[in-house]
């Protein structure tokens, strides 16, 4: 920072505005970012603020898409800026009260393996009890649901990370004797920020899988819609209408591509800073939109004039307090905390009591109902990892074993990877329905629709970290063929191929609920099955067989990650780990 | 008595009356008049020394540690050294001629013979500044780690320091001798499990308020620019921005980094990071800079550049800072920084010896007096039953034989060649001619010398009948002797072996003697112990290990080779 910069930092913000006219079209495309974003605000205040009794009829034609997808893209938004908050406060507790820890990780673990379309029912009635005159409480309840589905992955990231954050680095802060505010602002938020973009991006991902399920739902004798590009995909295909199906999805593959090139792609290259690794990489992600922002004196001049000030007073204010006395925590925060976990172990409690009552009305009939469906789930969850890696895994080392071809490769697969399969479901289902099969095996289609990708992915990634000398080695002492393949290629993928079962399989449970029962054309198709049995009672306001379910299907994922996935995990760091 | 007689040595030195001072020792025992005498200042016992007659110098020569008297004699002309080492009584004048490492030696023959030009070294010593009053005062502290079974491994044994103005204080120990915990206890950063330390002679409550600590990793934020790392720390401090941002400028050009300011620290070399790391230390002003191997994850010329700048700065009184505090492992870089060294043991950590090293700065590194201090602390680190310095703590023994983490291949490698340079050599040649830092190459010794291959004594290796054989046999006759050695020298491979041969599969799972390990070391010691005994087992024979079903199995007994 030069001298007239530091002065002209005291000066009024329009002072340090730019003159030029050259200079104002450089800006310009950030103005109108930031006057579009105010637009959709307030356009989503007021319709929220609007009131309940009239349902909004989703208009299929071309031209209500943009309206629909900034509804859309508010409510992921808004979602992800709330999941961001908690992610960072949860993982921040949990890595520094080894207390807290002992109970928030475990919690984390099991949350992690709900069904997010389970909460839809309990959090939307919940809402809408909280305003129900008002739209909000629809709003407020995707929103929250949403949450549910992205926040949890983002929590554990910013944990780790936390908890990783190596020892001498945390010493020198210790021994300069940064407040907790500076250890958390210098310290702990830039290195768990790699890993925040990189799991926000799936989360987000994540988001428009269940976007479609909680913009339009039926809830007992109610049907309940909100405006927004998942909406308009479910009205569309329940009318087979099949060019708006089209334009839909036309509109959402491009609003995911815009929301990747303007927030995903700046946000990693903005990440490389935050590296942990003391060596500069040879080949760093760029991206021109940062380059955009970093070259905007708008935002220079507000960084310099608001934000770095402001920033600046509150490290002050921080460090000076903690300077002042000694660094001994008052009393009363103790027994609040205490209280605090009194009142959430009692919570807890009563919670499971109630459950237990709840599950224990069900029916026998019910109960064998979630039973079989448990094990029809399973068959077809399994069937579809199975059938993944048949094709995942030639494809995924071809690709990964010549860099050039991945190189153009992988930018369309995540593009194609990145449309929720729920939104493809009702294309694949008219498919389906011209060739005569019926849902039972088409459903398995549609979990490969949605878990395939994890699964490719990660073999690309493996098959292109296998080294090149041992490729040469195999080479020179004439190893090919399914020689080749037993000692070299499908030990080097191990790791990473049970990296994407494990997200694949946990994403087949959660998608199950909505590919054993689709409503399509006006009629509903189902099979037998636990996401069925879910959906089934989310339909008819069946809370205690919606409660059973749900609980199966928990358990079952969670017994699964630690009976079988957790083990070949060990196995795989361990045994299989390429390193010198 | 001891008292009075302090007090009228002091009185007598004070008024520059040699002759008293020397009357004073005189009606003294010898022994405890070494000691009195060593208690003085450095520079006083330098002119006592000068001043007192050839026969009283060399009782007083005969007693004191031999680094020590090599050092004083050379502060009085050439002919006086000749009459002193001539009136030595012959066992201790053997007992020292043999004790100096080969360069002082043979220097000092030239210098007896009259063979060597005289120089009168003299101006080279620079007064060692009187000590002055504690900063940090570390009582009886000793750390415990909890074992995952509930019983408590002790790392630190109870252990005294002090650390006071106008010094800087080496503290060298072998890898894993707890350098680093009782570094991190004086700093506050680390808890003393028993014990406490006093800051000024109040007790220290959290961290300690004026240090600051110059890392081993450098501990830069890679995602703040050189200026806003070292700013990171002012403003901690509740400093503002034009103050903060100048102050770091003015430290960043004291280390050399002007025009570095905005760059990343991953866009500089280690050395240059280090400086970052050099310039937010300085920059907090602190009274004691505490270093951490500041400069082991350096090569070797741009460790030697810092080091120097390092004492430039404090020679020169350009860091603001009272005492520099340096834990390392480099036997030289302590002799070649430190005013005081302290050596620690391990397995307890306790301190072995504690002295001040009274050469001049800057020192050179093949000067007889500089290899003398190198040579005696190579000998007490090698010989672990060896008598320390004049501050001796008394030390438990620990329980259980260690094995030093030393692969067969480097043991190897070591005696042949011991063997190629006649069986027998000063360690630190070794060392030299190796390029190897002391850390690497003691545990190597040790375990030559546990197996019996080498013999080591007062820091030189000599190579044994069954080293001589090791070293010229073949890959198949090495494995024999090495499995002969192990099982007559290492209770726990005897154990291991024995259990195996006993059980009718020949099969037994590791987890059994983990589980012995386990109660004698801390975890990462335990492993490392696991780690060597099944490369020593394996090399030697005595079992095969899986590590898929963690098995020992036993290998049968194979016939030599002819």
């Amino acid at each position: 920072m030069t001298e007239t910069d530091r002065q002209g930092s005291r000066l009024l913000p329009w002072g340090a505005l730019p003159t030029s006219a050259a200079s104002l079209l450089r800006d310009l495309p950030v103005i109108l970012a930031g006057m579009a974003l105010l637009y959709g605000l307030l356009s989503l205040a007021h319709y929220w603020a609007s009131p309940v009794g009239e349902q909004p009829v989703i208009d299929l034609r071309p031209s209500a898409l943009p309206k629909y997808a900034l509804f859309s893209v508010t409510r992921i938004a808004l979602a992800y800026l709330l999941s961001l908050v908690v992610a960072v406060a949860y993982g921040y507790v949990a890595a520094h009260s080894t207390r807290a820890e002992r109970v928030l990780i475990p919690l984390l673990d099991t949350l992690q393996s709900i069904p997010v379309l389970s909460f839809l029912p309990p959090v939307m009635v919940a809402m809408m009890a909280l305003f129900p005159t008002r739209q909000l409480g629809i709003e407020l309840g995707s929103i929250l649901l949403i949450l549910t589905g992205q926040v949890w992955n983002m929590t554990f990231s910013v944990y780790s990370s936390i908890k990783n954050v190596p020892r001498e680095m945390r010493e020198a802060a210790g021994i300069y004797r940064f407040s907790r505010w500076q250890e958390l602002t210098q310290l702990e938020l830039p290195s768990a920020a790699i890993g925040l973009v990189w799991n926000s991006m799936m989360s987000v991902a994540g988001a428009w899988f269940f976007l479609m399920a909680c913009e339009m739902f039926a809830l007992g004798n109610r049907d309940l819609r909100l405006p927004g590009l998942g909406s308009y995909l479910q009205t569309a295909s329940n009318a087979g209408d099949t060019r708006a199906i089209a334009w839909g999805l036309a509109a959402m593959i491009v609003v995911i591509v815009l929301i990747d090139q303007l927030i995903w792609r700046p946000a990693i290259a903005w990440g490389e800073k935050f590296k942990l690794e003391q060596v500069e990489a040879v080949q760093t992600p760029r991206s021109a939109v940062l380059n955009l922002l970093r070259r905007s004196r708008v935002l220079n001049a507000l960084e310099r004039t608001a934000i770095d000030p402001a920033g600046e007073r509150v490290t002050l204010y921080f460090a000076r307090s903690r300077a002042d006395g000694p660094p001994t925590r008052p009393k009363g925060a103790n027994w609040t905390a205490r209280a605090v976990a009194v009142a959430a172990v009692l919570l807890l409690a009563f919670a499971v009591v109630k459950m237990a009552l709840v599950t224990a009305s069900l029916s026998r009939s019910a109960m064998l109902g979630i039973l079989t469906g448990a094990g029809a789930t399973f068959l077809r969850v399994e069937a579809t990892l199975l059938l993944a890696a048949l094709w995942t895994v030639p494809v995924g080392v071809a690709v990964g074993l010549r860099p050039r071809l991945a190189a153009f490769l992988q930018p369309l697969a995540q593009i194609a990877a990145s449309v929720p399969a729920t939104a493809l479901f009702p294309i694949l289902l008219l498919f389906l329905i011209r060739a005569g099969g019926g849902l039972g095996i088409g459903s398995i289609l549609l979990l490969l629709l949605g878990t395939q990708w994890y699964i490719l992915f990660n073999v690309i990634a493996g098959a292109s970290s296998i080294p090149a000398d041992l490729k040469e080695a195999c080479h020179v002492f004439g190893i090919s063929g399914a020689q080749r393949w037993r000692k070299l290629f499908l030990p080097g993928i191990f790791p990473y191929l049970i990296t994407g079962f494990v997200t694949a399989s946990g994403g087949a449970w959660n998608a199950s609920i909505v590919a054993e029962y689709f409503k399509f054309r006006g009629q509903t198709l189902s099979t037998v099955g636990l996401g069925a049995v879910i959906s089934r009672a989310t339909d008819n306001g069946d809370f205690p067989a919606l409660l059973g379910a749900t609980l199966v299907m928990a358990a079952m994922v969670v017994t699964f990650n630690r009976l079988v996935w957790r083990r070949l995990y060990v196995l795989a760091s361990t045994r299989f780990r390429l390193e010198v | 008595m001891n008292q009075t007689m302090a007090e009228r040595l002091h009185t007598a030195m004070a008024a520059a009356r040699p002759d008293q001072a020397t009357s004073v020792l005189q009606s003294l025992d010898p022994d405890d008049a070494a000691e009195l005498f060593q208690s003085l200042p450095f520079e006083q016992q330098q002119s006592l020394f000068g001043e007192m007659p050839a026969g009283y110098a060399a009782v007083l020569a005969g007693i004191m540690p031999y680094y020590h008297t090599y050092v004083l004699l050379h502060s009085r002309p050439v002919e006086d050294l000749t009459a002193i080492v001539g009136e030595m009584n012959p066992d201790e004048r053997r007992f020292f001629l043999d004790a100096l490492p080969e360069e002082a030696w043979q220097h000092l023959m030239d210098e007896l013979s009259g063979q060597h030009p005289v120089a009168e070294p003299e101006e080279a010593f620079v007064a060692v500044e009187p000590q002055g009053p504690p900063i940090i005062e570390a009582r009886q502290v000793e750390k415990h780690f909890q074992r995952p079974d509930g019983g408590e491994i002790q790392v630190i044994a109870p252990t005294d320091l002090t650390i006071s103005e106008g010094l800087v204080v080496a503290m060298l120990g072998p890898s894993g001798s707890g350098k680093s915990t009782l570094l991190r206890i004086l700093t506050g950063l680390a808890q003393p499990s028993h014990g406490e330390v006093l800051w000024h002679g109040s007790p220290l409550n959290g961290l300690n308020p004026n240090v600051a600590i110059v890392f081993q990793s450098f501990a830069l934020f890679p995602w703040l620019t050189v200026i806003e790392n070292v700013e990171a720390a002012l403003l901690a401090r509740g400093m503002e921005q034009a103050e903060r941002h100048s102050r770091a400028l003015r430290t960043l050009a004291s280390v050399g980094l002007k025009g570095f300011e905005n760059a990343y620290p991953k866009e500089l070399s280690g050395g240059m990071k280090q400086r970052v790391g050099f310039a937010r230390a300085l920059a907090v002003e602190p009274e004691i800079l505490f270093m951490d191997e500041p400069f082991s994850a350096l090569d070797v010329l741009t460790a030697e550049t810092l080091r120097g700048e390092l004492m430039e700065l404090w020679l020169e009184k350009k860091m603001p800072t009272k005492s520099i505090f340096i834990v390392t492992h480099n036997i030289e870089e302590a002799v070649l920084l430190a005013d005081r060294v302290i050596v620690l043991g391990r397995n307890p950590a306790r301190i072995r010896a504690d002295f001040k090293v009274p050469l001049g700065q800057p020192r050179d590194r093949n000067a007889a007096e500089f290899l003398v201090y190198v040579d005696y602390i190579y000998k007490l680190m090698t010989d672990p039953e060896r008598e320390a310095g004049p501050l001796v703590a008394t030390a438990p023994k620990p329980a259980v034989q260690a094995l030093p983490h030393a692969r067969p291949g480097g043991i190897a490698g070591l005696l042949e060649l011991v063997a190629d340079r006649g069986g027998k050599e000063d360690l630190y040649h070794v060392a030299e001619d190796l390029q190897m830092e002391v850390d690497d190459l003691l545990p190597i010794a040790e375990g030559a010398r546990l197996l019996d291959f080498v013999k080591l004594q007062k820091g030189d290796l000599e190579i044994t009948p069954a080293g001589q054989k090791f070293a010229e046999g073949d890959i198949g006759e090495r494995k024999l002797l090495f499995r002969d050695a192990v099982l007559a020298h290492v209770p726990l491979l005897q154990q291991m072996h024995g259990a195996l041969l006993k059980k009718s599969d020949r099969k037994m799972p590791l987890e059994f003697f983990r589980d012995i390990i386990d109660e004698h070391f801390s975890r990462d010691d335990a492993h490392s112990q696991i780690e060597t005994a099944l490369d020593w087992g394996r090399y030697g024979g005595l079992f095969d290990y899986d590590s898929e079903r963690d098995n020992l199995i036993a290998q049968a007994e194979e016939t030599p080779q002819a």
